[in-house]
């Protein structure tokens, strides 16, 4: 691989990379339609509370775990934290979003950027959760913890952001605000996920699981999640 | 807090100012059989401040989960553990709401334990149903949840919280819960759920994404042959409920979440849902 590290998880998390990051909303659709979110104020404090007691926290620390793990060489670890990424789904929908994402993320790393590091069990494997897909993807290719976690939970606020103003809640700019107002928590999430362990798991984002429950039924919509 | 066990003079060091042997341990375990038609209680051993009783029931073996203390405080720990033998059905439930008190400090030696394993045998059916958690101002409580499930079993999970008495005034509780569910199936991982709440979560109860201003949840699974096809009919059965849910089925289970500013509406939806989920009412010491 010739590319700079940093332009290779720019290329990896970027929207255009074919994991289909554009087809998930994790909830929000049902959120917005229902009226829970209303404005850029409840977005901006909905994702707060998906970056401190949600998905957002958590796949932080299942990504560093996983990446520890591969560090370590114990495939057998690999697999576990996958399986409990897997088991962690809050719903239907969120199962859906974390397998097809992970499983679409590591074909196209095999295909485009593939490397003889990648583990075995990534063809034994039926489902990677998408965390734990990346974790692999990215130490096999030599790149450092940090600006992996960095660029992921960016993809994850800019991909909920990216939904927020495809459903008219908010503008391009406004999305820019909130992802500046964040940057701050982010990086602290970044740094508390490099010190954690699987002992941190753990959240409680209830209504946003509630709500990727009840958009499995939402009349008319244009997200999988 | 129920009734201490004796430990030696050089583990009874005093930390705060409850001294540590006067921390309760509690112990149960019970080994439950199918006999023809009928499930008996097999091998039972209670220690500490908890005991098991087993009043008539139409289907089933039912065993009431008794904490002679009355409630739990920091530091307190138990250790529940049920097996539910090949083809038996079994209910679990507790005499009255778990109370859990204010702990001495926050620190990891005042946080109560309560540890709870579950297997179920081939063909066999377990029925997990407690009565409400009170979580008081400033308790400190870390509950692990572990299930093995054999071919065929099937398992339904209920917990239910409170966060705070509302009456006592505590309408912004601040505590430390940790609430850990890991399901395996065969073996293998299926489901898992970690709640945690910290102290300095403030107002987290009342964030939209959160808890929306909840002051109790509840999360219940099933886990059966049938679980996903009758995931529609509970979901027109939700539909009258007043208090918020969601409900999703997946990997052959189906999990239900409900959470309300009241408790008691609360409740209410809860054995209004165990009656359709069971087609029989709650369990008797519910009333």
């Amino acid at each position: 691989m010739t590319a700079l590290p940093d332009q290779v998880l720019f290329l990896w998390l970027s929207p255009a990379f074919p994991v289909g990051s554009f087809a998930y909303s994790h909830g929000l659709e049902w959120a917005i339609a229902s009226g829970a979110i209303e404005n850029d104020q409840d977005l901006h404090d909905w994702i707060q509370t998906l970056l401190t007691h949600g998905a957002g926290r958590n796949d932080l620390v299942l990504l560093a775990a996983g990446w520890q793990a591969m560090q370590k060489g114990n495939e057998s670890l690999v697999e576990d934290i996958n399986q409990l990424s897997i088991a962690l789904s809050a719903s239907r929908e969120r199962h859906l979003e974390t397998v097809s994402q992970g499983n679409a993320f590591i074909k196209a790393i095999q295909d485009a950027w593939p490397s003889p590091n990648l583990p075995q069990l990534v063809d034994r494997i039926q489902d990677l959760s998408y965390p734990v897909s990346v974790a692999i993807a990215t130490y096999a290719h030599g790149l450092t913890l940090k600006p992996v976690l960095a660029h992921f939970v960016m993809s994850y606020v800019s991909n909920l952001l990216s939904a927020a103003t495809r459903l008219s809640l908010i503008g391009q700019t406004q999305g820019q605000k909130l992802l500046n107002v964040l940057m701050p928590l982010m990086q602290n999430l970044v740094e508390e996920a490099l010190e954690s362990s699987l002992e941190d798991l753990g959240g409680f984002s209830l209504c946003a699981d509630i709500a990727s429950m009840q958009h499995e039924t939402q009349y008319s919509r244009m997200f999988r999640s | 807090m129920s009734a201490p066990i004796c430990l030696s003079d050089t583990q009874a060091q005093p930390v705060g100012n409850v001294p540590h042997h006067a921390r309760a341990r509690g112990e149960l375990k019970a080994e439950f059989a199918a006999i023809g038609l009928h499930t008996r209680i097999g091998r039972v051993y209670e220690a500490g401040g908890l005991r098991l009783r087993y009043p008539k029931t139409q289907i089933g073996c039912e065993a009431v989960i008794i904490n002679t203390g009355g409630g739990i405080i920091g530091g307190d720990q138990s250790h529940m553990s049920f097996e539910a033998g090949p083809r038996s059905h079994v209910i679990l439930t507790t005499q009255a709401a778990e109370k859990v008190y204010r702990a001495q400090s926050q620190d990891k030696i005042d946080q109560a334990q309560i540890n709870v394993d579950l297997i179920l045998r081939a063909d066999s059916c377990l029925e997990w149903l407690p009565q409400e958690t009170i979580l008081f101002q400033g308790s400190s409580l870390k509950r692990n949840l572990n299930v093995h499930m054999e071919a065929l079993s099937s398992l339904t999970l209920l917990e239910t919280t409170l966060f705070g008495r509302l009456a006592m005034g505590e309408t912004d509780v601040q505590c430390d819960f940790r609430d850990r569910w890991r399901i395996y199936r065969q073996g293998a991982l299926i489901f898992a759920d970690d709640i945690r709440l910290q102290t300095k979560d403030s107002h987290i109860l009342d964030r939209k994404a959160a808890g929306s201003g909840t002051r109790a949840m509840a999360t219940l699974l099933y886990i059966a042959q049938d679980s996903e096809q009758r995931c529609e009919a509970v979901r027109t059965h939700l539909h009258l409920q007043t208090c918020l849910w969601g409900v999703s089925a997946w990997n052959g289970f189906l999990l239900i979440r409900l959470v309300s500013a009241q408790p008691d509406l609360l409740r209410r939806s809860i054995v209004d849902l165990l009656r359709h989920m069971r087609g029989c009412e709650a369990p008797r010491v519910w009333n």
